[in-house]
Protein backbone atom coordinates (compact mmCIF):
# COMPACT_ATOMS: atom_id res chain seq x y z
CA UNK A 1 0.00 0.00 0.00
CA UNK A 2 2.93 2.59 1.02
CA UNK A 3 5.32 1.40 -1.87
CA UNK A 4 2.46 1.81 -4.07
CA UNK A 5 1.62 5.09 -2.88
CA UNK A 6 5.33 6.06 -2.88
CA UNK A 7 5.67 5.19 -6.52
CA UNK A 8 2.22 6.80 -7.81
CA UNK A 9 3.97 9.99 -6.24
CA UNK A 10 6.99 9.30 -8.31
CA UNK A 11 5.32 9.41 -11.22
CA UNK A 12 3.06 12.90 -10.54
CA UNK A 13 6.28 14.36 -9.50
CA UNK A 14 7.80 13.30 -12.90
CA UNK A 15 4.81 14.50 -15.22
CA UNK A 16 4.74 18.15 -13.06
CA UNK A 17 8.68 18.94 -13.66
CA UNK A 18 8.66 17.49 -17.01
CA UNK A 19 5.39 20.19 -17.60
CA UNK A 20 7.61 22.77 -15.47
CA UNK A 21 10.60 22.07 -18.10
CA UNK A 22 8.88 22.74 -21.07
CA UNK A 23 7.68 26.25 -19.54
CA UNK A 24 11.05 26.56 -18.55
CA UNK A 25 12.50 26.41 -22.07
CA UNK A 26 9.74 28.49 -23.43
CA UNK A 27 10.38 31.09 -21.12
CA UNK A 28 14.20 31.46 -20.61
CA UNK A 29 14.86 33.26 -17.47
CA UNK A 30 10.85 33.85 -16.09
CA UNK A 31 10.70 35.08 -12.66
CA UNK A 32 7.06 35.10 -10.95
CA UNK A 33 8.06 37.85 -8.60
CA UNK A 34 10.33 39.41 -11.30
CA UNK A 35 6.80 39.89 -13.54
CA UNK A 36 4.44 40.63 -10.49
CA UNK A 37 7.19 43.62 -9.89
CA UNK A 38 7.29 45.10 -13.52
CA UNK A 39 3.79 44.66 -13.45
CA UNK A 40 3.49 47.72 -11.54
CA UNK A 41 4.57 49.99 -14.20
CA UNK A 42 1.63 48.48 -16.40
CA UNK A 43 -1.36 49.24 -13.94
CA UNK A 44 -0.92 52.49 -14.17
CA UNK A 45 -2.44 52.48 -17.52
CA UNK A 46 -3.86 49.54 -18.26
CA UNK A 47 -6.41 48.18 -15.17
CA UNK A 48 -7.10 44.99 -14.16
CA UNK A 49 -11.03 45.24 -15.20
CA UNK A 50 -9.75 46.29 -18.77
CA UNK A 51 -12.90 48.72 -18.34
CA UNK A 52 -10.96 52.16 -19.41
CA UNK A 53 -11.77 52.75 -22.75
CA UNK A 54 -8.82 53.29 -24.95
CA UNK A 55 -6.55 50.67 -22.79
CA UNK A 56 -7.13 46.94 -23.51
CA UNK A 57 -7.01 44.53 -20.27
CA UNK A 58 -3.55 42.19 -20.39
CA UNK A 59 -4.14 39.96 -17.67
CA UNK A 60 -5.12 35.97 -18.36
CA UNK A 61 -3.25 36.53 -21.84
CA UNK A 62 -1.88 33.32 -22.95
CA UNK A 63 1.98 33.53 -22.61
CA UNK A 64 2.17 33.36 -26.48
CA UNK A 65 0.26 36.29 -27.33
CA UNK A 66 1.63 38.54 -24.81
CA UNK A 67 5.27 37.79 -26.13
CA UNK A 68 3.42 38.32 -29.96
CA UNK A 69 1.99 41.03 -29.09
CA UNK A 70 4.79 43.21 -26.85
CA UNK A 71 6.94 42.13 -29.90
CA UNK A 72 4.92 43.56 -32.42
CA UNK A 73 5.43 46.99 -30.27
CA UNK A 74 9.15 46.48 -29.52
CA UNK A 75 10.10 45.74 -33.73
CA UNK A 76 7.75 48.94 -34.46
CA UNK A 77 5.79 46.24 -36.40
CA UNK A 78 2.55 48.14 -34.49
CA UNK A 79 2.24 51.66 -33.82
CA UNK A 80 1.63 53.54 -30.79
CA UNK A 81 4.00 55.81 -29.21
CA UNK A 82 3.37 54.74 -25.43
CA UNK A 83 4.00 51.21 -26.58
CA UNK A 84 6.36 51.29 -28.16
CA UNK A 85 8.29 53.19 -25.59
CA UNK A 86 7.13 50.91 -22.81
CA UNK A 87 8.40 48.08 -24.90
CA UNK A 88 11.28 49.01 -25.82
CA UNK A 89 13.20 48.81 -22.53
CA UNK A 90 11.78 45.09 -22.00
CA UNK A 91 14.53 42.79 -22.61
CA UNK A 92 13.91 38.58 -23.12
CA UNK A 93 14.08 38.03 -18.84
CA UNK A 94 11.61 41.29 -18.52
CA UNK A 95 9.24 39.64 -21.48
CA UNK A 96 8.90 36.23 -19.98
CA UNK A 97 8.73 37.35 -16.70
CA UNK A 98 5.84 39.57 -17.17
CA UNK A 99 4.25 37.12 -19.73
CA UNK A 100 4.78 34.54 -17.02
CA UNK A 101 2.66 36.56 -14.06
CA UNK A 102 0.43 38.20 -16.35
CA UNK A 103 -1.05 34.15 -17.64
CA UNK A 104 -1.66 33.35 -14.56
CA UNK A 105 -3.53 36.57 -12.82
CA UNK A 106 -6.95 37.25 -13.38
CA UNK B 1 -3.47 31.77 1.29
CA UNK B 2 -1.80 28.48 3.62
CA UNK B 3 -3.04 27.90 7.09
CA UNK B 4 -0.93 28.74 9.61
CA UNK B 5 -0.61 26.36 12.09
CA UNK B 6 1.18 27.31 15.86
CA UNK B 7 3.84 25.65 14.75
CA UNK B 8 4.81 27.91 11.27
CA UNK B 9 3.77 30.70 12.83
CA UNK B 10 6.15 30.81 15.24
CA UNK B 11 8.82 29.46 12.51
CA UNK B 12 7.92 32.66 10.65
CA UNK B 13 8.28 35.04 13.93
CA UNK B 14 11.69 33.91 14.68
CA UNK B 15 12.67 34.04 11.06
CA UNK B 16 11.36 37.72 10.56
CA UNK B 17 12.85 38.85 14.25
CA UNK B 18 15.97 37.69 13.05
CA UNK B 19 15.93 38.96 9.21
CA UNK B 20 14.84 42.56 10.90
CA UNK B 21 17.06 43.15 13.62
CA UNK B 22 15.94 46.25 14.69
CA UNK B 23 16.15 46.51 18.49
CA UNK B 24 13.85 49.29 18.64
CA UNK B 25 10.74 47.09 18.02
CA UNK B 26 9.34 45.02 20.84
CA UNK B 27 9.21 41.53 20.08
CA UNK B 28 6.37 40.11 17.77
CA UNK B 29 6.10 44.22 16.48
CA UNK B 30 5.73 44.63 13.00
CA UNK B 31 8.30 47.29 11.45
CA UNK B 32 5.47 50.38 10.94
CA UNK B 33 5.72 52.67 7.64
CA UNK B 34 3.81 56.32 7.70
CA UNK B 35 2.99 58.00 4.81
CA UNK B 36 1.98 61.34 4.48
CA UNK B 37 -0.11 62.25 1.84
CA UNK B 38 -3.08 60.10 0.06
CA UNK B 39 -2.47 61.79 -3.72
CA UNK B 40 -0.44 60.13 -6.13
CA UNK B 41 2.17 59.44 -4.86
CA UNK B 42 1.30 58.57 -1.05
CA UNK B 43 -1.73 56.71 -1.70
CA UNK B 44 0.04 54.62 -4.41
CA UNK B 45 3.35 54.13 -2.03
CA UNK B 46 0.95 53.01 0.69
CA UNK B 47 -1.12 50.23 -1.18
CA UNK B 48 1.95 48.65 -2.77
CA UNK B 49 3.84 48.38 0.69
CA UNK B 50 0.86 46.89 2.14
CA UNK B 51 -0.11 44.93 -0.83
CA UNK B 52 3.15 43.37 -1.36
CA UNK B 53 4.26 42.79 2.19
CA UNK B 54 0.77 40.48 3.11
CA UNK B 55 0.75 42.14 6.14
CA UNK B 56 4.47 41.75 7.46
CA UNK B 57 4.90 45.61 7.81
CA UNK B 58 2.16 47.68 9.48
CA UNK B 59 0.95 50.94 7.18
CA UNK B 60 -0.40 54.36 8.25
CA UNK B 61 -1.76 56.70 5.91
CA UNK B 62 -1.73 60.42 7.27
CA UNK B 63 -4.16 62.32 4.41
CA UNK B 64 -6.02 65.42 5.44
CA UNK B 65 -9.30 64.58 3.43
CA UNK B 66 -11.81 61.75 3.17
CA UNK B 67 -12.24 62.25 -1.08
CA UNK B 68 -9.15 63.16 -2.76
CA UNK B 69 -10.31 65.29 -5.92
CA UNK B 70 -7.39 64.83 -8.53
CA UNK B 71 -5.91 67.50 -10.26
CA UNK B 72 -5.39 65.69 -13.23
CA UNK B 73 -8.99 65.69 -15.45
CA UNK B 74 -10.03 68.82 -13.38
CA UNK B 75 -9.40 70.36 -16.91
CA UNK B 76 -11.56 68.08 -18.44
CA UNK B 77 -14.11 69.02 -15.82
CA UNK B 78 -13.62 72.48 -16.84
CA UNK B 79 -14.28 71.88 -20.16
CA UNK B 80 -17.64 69.57 -19.43
CA UNK B 81 -15.96 66.18 -20.47
CA UNK B 82 -16.07 65.11 -17.21
CA UNK B 83 -18.66 66.17 -13.65
CA UNK B 84 -17.10 66.38 -10.82
CA UNK B 85 -18.49 63.30 -8.95
CA UNK B 86 -15.88 61.70 -11.41
CA UNK B 87 -12.53 63.00 -10.14
CA UNK B 88 -13.23 62.28 -6.59
CA UNK B 89 -11.94 59.24 -5.05
CA UNK B 90 -12.38 57.99 -1.31
CA UNK B 91 -9.81 55.69 1.14
CA UNK B 92 -11.87 52.63 1.40
CA UNK B 93 -10.01 50.20 -0.82
CA UNK B 94 -7.00 51.04 0.82
CA UNK B 95 -8.49 49.94 4.12
CA UNK B 96 -10.73 47.18 3.42
CA UNK B 97 -8.46 45.50 0.38
CA UNK B 98 -5.03 45.99 1.51
CA UNK B 99 -5.12 46.35 5.63
CA UNK B 100 -4.05 50.45 5.13
CA UNK B 101 -4.65 52.32 8.40
CA UNK B 102 -5.72 55.16 7.33
CA UNK B 103 -5.67 58.88 9.56
CA UNK B 104 -7.34 61.24 8.24
CA UNK B 105 -5.74 64.27 10.06
CA UNK B 106 -3.37 66.61 9.14
CA UNK B 107 0.03 66.05 9.87
CA UNK B 108 1.47 68.66 11.76
CA UNK B 109 5.41 67.96 12.52
CA UNK B 110 8.22 65.33 12.29
CA UNK B 111 10.47 64.90 15.01
CA UNK B 112 12.97 63.04 12.73
CA UNK B 113 15.50 62.44 15.58
CA UNK B 114 12.87 60.23 16.94
CA UNK B 115 10.81 58.87 14.34
CA UNK B 116 7.78 60.36 14.95
CA UNK B 117 4.46 62.20 13.28
CA UNK B 118 2.43 64.74 15.27
CA UNK B 119 -1.19 65.22 14.02
CA UNK B 120 -3.35 67.99 14.30
CA UNK B 121 -5.22 66.42 17.30
CA UNK B 122 -1.84 66.12 19.41
CA UNK B 123 -1.58 62.25 18.47
CA UNK B 124 1.86 60.81 17.58
CA UNK B 125 2.15 58.20 15.21
CA UNK B 126 6.24 56.62 15.42
CA UNK B 127 7.54 54.85 12.31
CA UNK B 128 10.59 53.04 11.05
CA UNK B 129 10.04 54.46 7.69
CA UNK B 130 8.70 57.64 6.89
CA UNK B 131 6.68 58.52 2.98
CA UNK B 132 6.18 62.47 2.66
CA UNK B 133 4.44 63.21 -0.65
CA UNK B 134 2.37 66.35 0.43
CA UNK B 135 2.37 67.73 -2.97
CA UNK B 136 2.76 71.16 -3.08
CA UNK B 137 2.38 74.82 -1.38
CA UNK B 138 1.72 77.90 -3.42
CA UNK B 139 3.70 80.65 -2.85
CA UNK B 140 1.08 83.34 -2.89
CA UNK B 141 3.45 86.65 -2.63
CA UNK B 142 5.31 85.40 -5.70
CA UNK B 143 2.85 87.52 -7.96
CA UNK B 144 2.67 90.98 -6.52
CA UNK B 145 -0.91 91.88 -5.20
CA UNK B 146 -2.13 87.75 -5.38
CA UNK B 147 -2.42 86.36 -1.79
CA UNK B 148 -4.50 83.46 0.08
CA UNK B 149 -7.74 86.20 -0.27
CA UNK B 150 -7.23 86.86 -3.93
CA UNK B 151 -7.84 83.17 -4.79
CA UNK B 152 -11.75 82.93 -4.53
CA UNK B 153 -11.53 86.47 -6.76
CA UNK B 154 -8.87 84.72 -8.84
CA UNK B 155 -8.70 80.88 -7.81
CA UNK B 156 -5.87 79.01 -8.92
CA UNK B 157 -7.35 76.01 -8.61
CA UNK B 158 -3.58 74.26 -8.73
CA UNK B 159 -4.54 71.81 -5.20
CA UNK B 160 -7.54 69.81 -5.62
CA UNK B 161 -10.89 70.75 -4.09
CA UNK B 162 -13.16 73.22 -4.39
CA UNK B 163 -11.27 75.86 -6.18
CA UNK B 164 -11.62 74.41 -9.36
CA UNK B 165 -15.54 74.65 -8.71
CA UNK B 166 -15.16 78.28 -8.46
CA UNK B 167 -13.06 78.85 -11.38
CA UNK B 168 -15.82 76.87 -13.60
CA UNK B 169 -18.69 79.07 -11.89
CA UNK B 170 -16.64 82.56 -13.05
CA UNK B 171 -15.57 80.91 -16.55
CA UNK B 172 -19.38 80.21 -17.37
CA UNK B 173 -20.93 83.67 -15.52
CA UNK B 174 -17.95 85.92 -17.21
CA UNK B 175 -19.75 88.36 -19.27
CA UNK B 176 -20.39 88.08 -22.85
CA UNK B 177 -17.30 89.01 -24.80
CA UNK B 178 -15.06 90.01 -21.65
CA UNK B 179 -11.87 88.78 -21.49
CA UNK B 180 -10.30 86.27 -19.54
CA UNK B 181 -7.27 86.64 -18.18
CA UNK B 182 -4.72 83.83 -17.17
CA UNK B 183 -1.39 84.07 -15.34
CA UNK B 184 0.93 80.41 -15.57
CA UNK B 185 2.86 79.98 -12.92
CA UNK B 186 7.30 79.94 -13.59
CA UNK B 187 9.11 76.78 -13.60
CA UNK B 188 9.77 73.88 -11.99
CA UNK B 189 5.96 73.34 -11.14
CA UNK B 190 3.36 70.63 -11.03
CA UNK B 191 2.02 69.41 -14.72
CA UNK B 192 4.05 71.39 -17.44
CA UNK B 193 1.28 71.11 -19.86
CA UNK B 194 -1.93 71.89 -17.30
CA UNK B 195 -2.02 75.96 -17.59
CA UNK B 196 -1.99 75.31 -21.22
CA UNK B 197 -4.53 72.27 -21.28
CA UNK B 198 -6.91 74.26 -19.31
CA UNK B 199 -6.86 77.52 -21.65
CA UNK B 200 -8.02 75.03 -23.84
CA UNK B 201 -10.76 73.31 -21.87
CA UNK B 202 -11.89 77.48 -20.93
CA UNK B 203 -11.62 78.43 -24.75
CA UNK B 204 -13.74 75.10 -25.68
CA UNK B 205 -16.46 76.39 -22.98
CA UNK B 206 -16.20 80.35 -24.42
CA UNK B 207 -16.82 78.41 -28.06
CA UNK B 208 -20.00 76.54 -26.79
CA UNK B 209 -21.61 79.58 -24.56
CA UNK B 210 -19.55 82.69 -25.05
CA UNK B 211 -18.21 82.91 -28.57
CA UNK B 212 -17.03 86.53 -28.70
CA UNK B 213 -14.69 85.80 -25.39
CA UNK B 214 -10.92 86.38 -25.25
CA UNK B 215 -8.40 84.99 -23.38
CA UNK B 216 -5.17 86.47 -22.77
CA UNK B 217 -1.88 84.40 -21.46
CA UNK B 218 0.49 86.79 -19.34
CA UNK B 219 3.30 84.04 -19.09
CA UNK B 220 6.01 84.48 -16.43
CA UNK B 221 8.18 82.37 -19.23
CA UNK B 222 9.05 82.75 -22.97
CA UNK B 223 8.16 78.92 -23.70
CA UNK B 224 6.71 76.30 -22.73
CA UNK B 225 5.43 72.01 -22.21
CA UNK B 226 4.09 71.03 -26.07
CA UNK B 227 3.89 74.57 -27.31
CA UNK B 228 3.77 74.26 -31.10
CA UNK B 229 1.10 71.60 -30.11
CA UNK B 230 -0.95 73.67 -28.70
CA UNK B 231 -0.37 76.84 -30.23
CA UNK B 232 -1.73 74.75 -33.34
CA UNK B 233 -4.76 73.34 -31.78
CA UNK B 234 -5.45 76.94 -30.36
CA UNK B 235 -5.14 78.72 -34.10
CA UNK B 236 -7.57 75.40 -35.18
CA UNK B 237 -10.31 75.21 -33.11
CA UNK B 238 -10.35 78.72 -31.71
CA UNK B 239 -9.14 81.20 -33.74
CA UNK B 240 -8.34 84.16 -33.03
CA UNK B 241 -9.72 83.73 -29.33
CA UNK B 242 -6.52 83.15 -27.18
CA UNK B 243 -3.76 85.82 -27.01
CA UNK B 244 -0.83 84.00 -24.99
CA UNK B 245 2.09 86.68 -24.31
CA UNK B 246 5.64 85.46 -23.49
CA UNK B 247 7.69 87.43 -20.67
CA UNK B 248 10.26 88.77 -23.09
CA UNK B 249 7.31 90.36 -24.59
CA UNK B 250 5.08 91.92 -21.70
CA UNK B 251 8.52 92.36 -19.82
CA UNK B 252 6.96 91.03 -16.29
CA UNK B 253 3.69 91.03 -14.72
CA UNK B 254 4.74 94.37 -12.32
CA UNK B 255 0.97 94.33 -9.94
CA UNK B 256 -2.45 92.88 -9.89
CA UNK B 257 -5.00 94.39 -8.44
CA UNK B 258 -8.13 92.25 -7.74
CA UNK B 259 -10.89 94.72 -6.97
CA UNK B 260 -10.35 96.50 -10.19
CA UNK B 261 -9.37 92.77 -11.94
CA UNK B 262 -6.00 94.30 -13.73
CA UNK B 263 -2.85 93.16 -14.86
CA UNK B 264 0.17 95.67 -15.16
CA UNK B 265 3.14 95.12 -17.45
CA UNK B 266 5.64 96.69 -18.85
CA UNK B 267 3.43 96.69 -22.41
CA UNK B 268 0.44 97.64 -21.16
CA UNK B 269 -2.02 97.30 -18.49
CA UNK B 270 -4.75 94.34 -18.96
CA UNK B 271 -8.36 94.84 -17.59
CA UNK B 272 -9.76 91.28 -16.67
CA UNK B 273 -13.98 90.20 -16.36
CA UNK B 274 -12.77 86.42 -14.59
CA UNK B 275 -9.23 85.15 -14.56
CA UNK B 276 -7.04 82.46 -13.00
CA UNK B 277 -3.63 83.35 -11.66
CA UNK B 278 -0.94 80.19 -10.68
CA UNK B 279 1.74 81.64 -8.38
CA UNK B 280 4.72 79.72 -8.18
CA UNK B 281 5.29 76.69 -6.01
CA UNK B 282 7.51 74.59 -3.44
CA UNK B 283 6.77 71.51 -1.68
CA UNK B 284 4.00 70.84 1.12
CA UNK B 285 5.37 72.21 4.03
CA UNK B 286 5.65 69.20 5.87
CA UNK B 287 8.77 68.69 3.94
CA UNK B 288 10.17 71.36 5.30
CA UNK B 289 9.10 70.46 8.49
CA UNK B 290 10.76 67.24 8.73
CA UNK B 291 14.09 69.15 7.19
CA UNK B 292 14.19 67.38 3.81
CA UNK B 293 14.02 70.46 1.60
CA UNK B 294 16.87 72.27 0.71
CA UNK B 295 15.20 75.66 -0.96
CA UNK B 296 11.97 75.03 -2.32
CA UNK B 297 12.05 71.12 -3.03
CA UNK B 298 13.44 68.09 -2.16
CA UNK B 299 16.74 66.42 -2.57
CA UNK B 300 16.27 62.58 -3.64
CA UNK B 301 18.79 59.68 -3.65
CA UNK B 302 17.55 58.45 -7.45
CA UNK B 303 17.86 54.64 -6.85
CA UNK B 304 15.56 54.25 -3.85
CA UNK B 305 13.49 57.97 -3.35
CA UNK B 306 15.27 58.28 -0.30
CA UNK B 307 15.67 62.12 0.74
CA UNK B 308 19.46 63.11 0.82
CA UNK B 309 19.20 64.40 4.58
CA UNK B 310 17.68 61.45 6.23
CA UNK B 311 17.64 57.61 5.25
CA UNK B 312 14.53 56.95 6.48
CA UNK B 313 12.59 59.18 5.02
CA UNK B 314 11.21 59.02 1.27
CA UNK B 315 10.07 62.08 -0.36
CA UNK B 316 7.84 61.14 -3.08
CA UNK B 317 5.98 63.33 -6.02
CA UNK B 318 5.62 66.90 -6.76
CA UNK B 319 7.45 67.80 -3.17
CA UNK B 320 11.02 65.63 -4.86
CA UNK B 321 13.45 67.23 -7.25
CA UNK B 322 13.60 63.92 -9.75
CA UNK B 323 15.12 66.17 -12.17
CA UNK B 324 14.16 64.84 -15.27
CA UNK B 325 11.34 63.68 -14.52
CA UNK B 326 8.14 66.54 -14.32
CA UNK B 327 6.14 66.55 -11.75
CA UNK B 328 2.69 65.14 -12.67
CA UNK B 329 0.96 62.29 -10.93
CA UNK B 330 2.38 59.59 -13.49
CA UNK B 331 5.59 60.39 -12.36
CA UNK B 332 4.67 59.96 -8.55
CA UNK B 333 2.59 57.12 -9.11
CA UNK B 334 5.99 55.30 -10.66
CA UNK B 335 8.15 56.70 -7.83
CA UNK B 336 5.82 55.43 -5.32
CA UNK B 337 6.52 51.74 -6.43
CA UNK B 338 10.56 52.23 -6.61
CA UNK B 339 10.03 53.41 -2.91
CA UNK B 340 7.65 51.21 -1.74
CA UNK B 341 10.01 48.63 -3.17
CA UNK B 342 13.21 49.86 -1.99
CA UNK B 343 11.10 50.16 1.92
CA UNK B 344 9.73 46.35 1.36
CA UNK B 345 13.34 45.12 0.88
CA UNK B 346 15.15 46.90 3.71
CA UNK B 347 11.99 45.80 6.26
CA UNK B 348 11.55 42.53 5.32
CA UNK B 349 14.16 41.91 3.32
CA UNK B 350 12.33 41.32 0.32
CA UNK B 351 14.08 41.44 -3.07
CA UNK B 352 15.07 44.68 -4.01
CA UNK B 353 14.54 45.60 -8.14
CA UNK B 354 16.16 47.87 -10.62
CA UNK B 355 14.35 51.13 -10.35
CA UNK B 356 12.82 51.88 -13.60
CA UNK B 357 10.60 55.05 -14.09
CA UNK B 358 8.33 56.16 -16.17
CA UNK B 359 6.04 59.25 -17.26
CA UNK B 360 3.31 60.09 -20.10
CA UNK B 361 1.45 63.30 -19.64
CA UNK B 362 -1.91 63.78 -21.78
CA UNK B 363 -3.77 66.97 -22.22
CA UNK B 364 -6.87 67.45 -23.93
CA UNK B 365 -6.48 70.05 -26.55
CA UNK B 366 -10.74 70.07 -27.87
CA UNK B 367 -13.19 67.13 -28.11
CA UNK B 368 -11.30 64.19 -29.55
CA UNK B 369 -8.05 65.95 -30.05
CA UNK B 370 -5.43 64.70 -27.13
CA UNK B 371 -1.90 65.02 -27.27
CA UNK B 372 0.51 63.53 -25.20
CA UNK B 373 4.44 63.55 -24.28
CA UNK B 374 6.13 60.52 -22.47
CA UNK B 375 9.91 59.24 -21.25
CA UNK B 376 11.31 56.24 -19.77
CA UNK B 377 13.75 57.04 -16.93
CA UNK B 378 16.50 55.28 -15.32
CA UNK B 379 18.70 55.98 -12.01
CA UNK B 380 21.85 57.60 -11.98
CA UNK B 381 23.87 58.54 -8.99
CA UNK B 382 23.19 61.98 -9.64
CA UNK B 383 19.65 62.33 -11.15
CA UNK B 384 16.93 60.66 -12.48
CA UNK B 385 17.78 60.09 -16.03
CA UNK B 386 15.92 60.36 -19.32
CA UNK B 387 16.61 57.17 -21.23
CA UNK B 388 13.87 57.49 -24.40
CA UNK B 389 11.02 59.53 -25.29
CA UNK B 390 8.19 60.69 -27.80
CA UNK B 391 5.82 63.50 -28.20
CA UNK B 392 2.84 63.79 -30.50
CA UNK B 393 3.62 65.37 -33.44
CA UNK B 394 1.86 68.69 -35.42
CA UNK B 395 -0.22 67.62 -38.30
CA UNK B 396 -1.55 64.36 -36.89
CA UNK B 397 -4.62 62.82 -38.59
CA UNK B 398 -7.45 63.60 -36.38
CA UNK B 399 -8.44 59.34 -35.73
CA UNK B 400 -4.62 59.13 -34.22
CA UNK B 401 -5.79 62.28 -32.00
CA UNK B 402 -9.17 60.66 -31.02
CA UNK B 403 -7.26 57.05 -29.78
CA UNK B 404 -4.45 59.22 -28.03
CA UNK B 405 -7.99 60.97 -26.33
CA UNK B 406 -9.37 57.84 -25.68
CA UNK B 407 -5.97 56.70 -23.90
CA UNK B 408 -6.25 59.46 -21.48
CA UNK B 409 -9.50 58.29 -20.42
CA UNK B 410 -8.34 54.47 -20.31
CA UNK B 411 -5.51 55.87 -18.13
CA UNK B 412 -7.50 57.72 -15.89
CA UNK B 413 -9.30 54.72 -14.55
CA UNK B 414 -5.89 52.78 -14.52
CA UNK B 415 -4.20 55.20 -12.21
CA UNK B 416 -7.07 55.92 -9.89
CA UNK B 417 -7.90 52.37 -9.74
CA UNK B 418 -4.06 51.47 -9.16
CA UNK B 419 -4.05 54.55 -6.25
CA UNK B 420 -7.20 53.61 -4.60
CA UNK B 421 -8.38 49.65 -5.52
C1 LIG C 1 -4.82 71.28 -13.53
C2 LIG C 1 -3.91 70.12 -13.32
C3 LIG C 1 -3.90 69.09 -14.23
C4 LIG C 1 -3.06 68.00 -14.05
N1 LIG C 1 -3.08 67.01 -14.98
C5 LIG C 1 -2.26 65.95 -14.83
C6 LIG C 1 -2.28 64.89 -15.78
O1 LIG C 1 -3.03 64.91 -16.76
N2 LIG C 1 -1.44 63.86 -15.60
C7 LIG C 1 -0.61 63.78 -14.53
O2 LIG C 1 0.12 62.79 -14.41
N3 LIG C 1 -0.56 64.76 -13.60
C8 LIG C 1 -1.36 65.84 -13.72
N4 LIG C 1 -1.34 66.84 -12.79
C9 LIG C 1 -0.32 66.81 -11.71
C10 LIG C 1 -0.71 65.95 -10.53
O3 LIG C 1 -1.95 66.33 -9.99
C11 LIG C 1 0.35 66.04 -9.44
O4 LIG C 1 1.63 66.01 -9.99
C12 LIG C 1 0.22 64.88 -8.46
O5 LIG C 1 -1.03 64.95 -7.81
C13 LIG C 1 1.36 64.86 -7.46
O6 LIG C 1 1.19 63.85 -6.52
P1 LIG C 1 1.72 64.05 -5.04
O7 LIG C 1 1.55 62.75 -4.35
O8 LIG C 1 3.06 64.67 -5.05
O9 LIG C 1 0.75 65.15 -4.41
P2 LIG C 1 -0.86 65.21 -4.33
O10 LIG C 1 -1.48 64.29 -5.29
O11 LIG C 1 -1.23 66.63 -4.34
O12 LIG C 1 -1.17 64.61 -2.88
C14 LIG C 1 -0.81 65.28 -1.71
C15 LIG C 1 -1.80 64.89 -0.62
O13 LIG C 1 -1.21 65.15 0.64
C16 LIG C 1 -2.16 65.69 1.52
N5 LIG C 1 -1.37 66.44 2.51
C17 LIG C 1 -0.45 67.42 2.27
N6 LIG C 1 0.12 67.81 3.42
C18 LIG C 1 -0.44 67.06 4.39
C19 LIG C 1 -0.24 67.00 5.81
N7 LIG C 1 0.63 67.79 6.43
N8 LIG C 1 -1.00 66.13 6.52
C20 LIG C 1 -1.91 65.32 5.91
N9 LIG C 1 -2.12 65.33 4.57
C21 LIG C 1 -1.39 66.20 3.84
C22 LIG C 1 -3.07 66.51 0.64
O14 LIG C 1 -4.35 66.62 1.21
C23 LIG C 1 -3.10 65.70 -0.66
O15 LIG C 1 -4.18 64.79 -0.69
C24 LIG C 1 -2.20 67.95 -12.93
C25 LIG C 1 -2.21 68.98 -12.00
C26 LIG C 1 -3.05 70.06 -12.18
C27 LIG C 1 -3.05 71.15 -11.17
C1 LIG D 1 1.32 54.83 -20.68
C2 LIG D 1 0.25 53.86 -20.73
C3 LIG D 1 0.65 52.40 -20.86
C4 LIG D 1 1.54 51.72 -20.08
C5 LIG D 1 2.39 52.23 -18.92
C6 LIG D 1 1.53 50.37 -20.58
N1 LIG D 1 0.66 50.25 -21.62
FE1 LIG D 1 0.31 48.57 -22.71
N2 LIG D 1 -0.99 49.58 -23.90
C7 LIG D 1 -1.28 50.93 -23.77
C8 LIG D 1 -2.16 51.30 -24.85
C9 LIG D 1 -2.71 52.71 -25.09
C10 LIG D 1 -2.41 50.15 -25.61
C11 LIG D 1 -3.24 50.02 -26.90
C12 LIG D 1 -2.29 50.31 -28.00
C13 LIG D 1 -2.80 50.05 -29.40
O1 LIG D 1 -3.88 50.54 -29.72
O2 LIG D 1 -2.08 49.37 -30.13
C14 LIG D 1 -1.65 49.08 -24.99
C15 LIG D 1 -1.59 47.78 -25.46
C16 LIG D 1 -0.89 46.74 -24.87
C17 LIG D 1 -0.89 45.36 -25.30
C18 LIG D 1 -1.69 44.80 -26.46
C19 LIG D 1 -3.02 44.36 -25.94
C20 LIG D 1 -3.89 43.77 -27.00
O3 LIG D 1 -4.73 42.95 -26.63
O4 LIG D 1 -3.72 44.12 -28.17
C21 LIG D 1 -0.10 44.67 -24.45
C22 LIG D 1 0.20 43.19 -24.48
C23 LIG D 1 0.42 45.61 -23.48
N3 LIG D 1 -0.09 46.85 -23.77
C24 LIG D 1 1.28 45.28 -22.46
C25 LIG D 1 1.80 46.20 -21.55
C26 LIG D 1 2.74 45.83 -20.52
C27 LIG D 1 3.26 44.45 -20.25
C28 LIG D 1 3.02 46.97 -19.84
C29 LIG D 1 3.99 47.16 -18.67
C30 LIG D 1 5.33 46.67 -18.84
C31 LIG D 1 2.27 48.04 -20.47
N4 LIG D 1 1.54 47.53 -21.49
C32 LIG D 1 2.31 49.35 -20.05
C33 LIG D 1 -0.84 51.79 -22.78
C34 LIG D 1 0.09 51.48 -21.82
Amino acid sequence: MKSKFVFFSIIILLLFSNKILADDKALAGADFEYGQHLSGECVTCHNSTGLGQGIPKITGMKTAVFIKKILAYKTKEKDNAVMQMVADRLGEEEINSLALYLSKTK
Amino acid sequence: MAKITRRSFVGIMAASTTALSMPSIAFGALPRVVVIGGGAGGATAAKYIAKDSKGAVDVTLVEASKRYYTCFFSNLYLGDFRNYGSIGHNYYGLAVNHGVNMVHEWASSVNSAEKKVYLGSGATVSYDKLVISPGIDLKFNSVNGYSPEAQSIMPHAWKSGTQVQLLKNQVKGMKKGGTFVMVPPPNPYRCPPGPYERISMIAHQFKKTNPTAKIVVLDPKNKFSKQSLFMEGWQKHYPGMIEWISADTHGGIKKINTSTMEFETDLDTFKADAASVIPAQQAGRIAMNAGVNKGDWCPIVPASMQSQADENIYVLGDASIAKSMPKSGFSANSQAKVAANHIRGSLTGSKVFTPRFANTCWSLVATNDGIKVGANYDAKPDKINKTSGFISKTGEDSNLRKATYEESIGWYSGITSDMFS
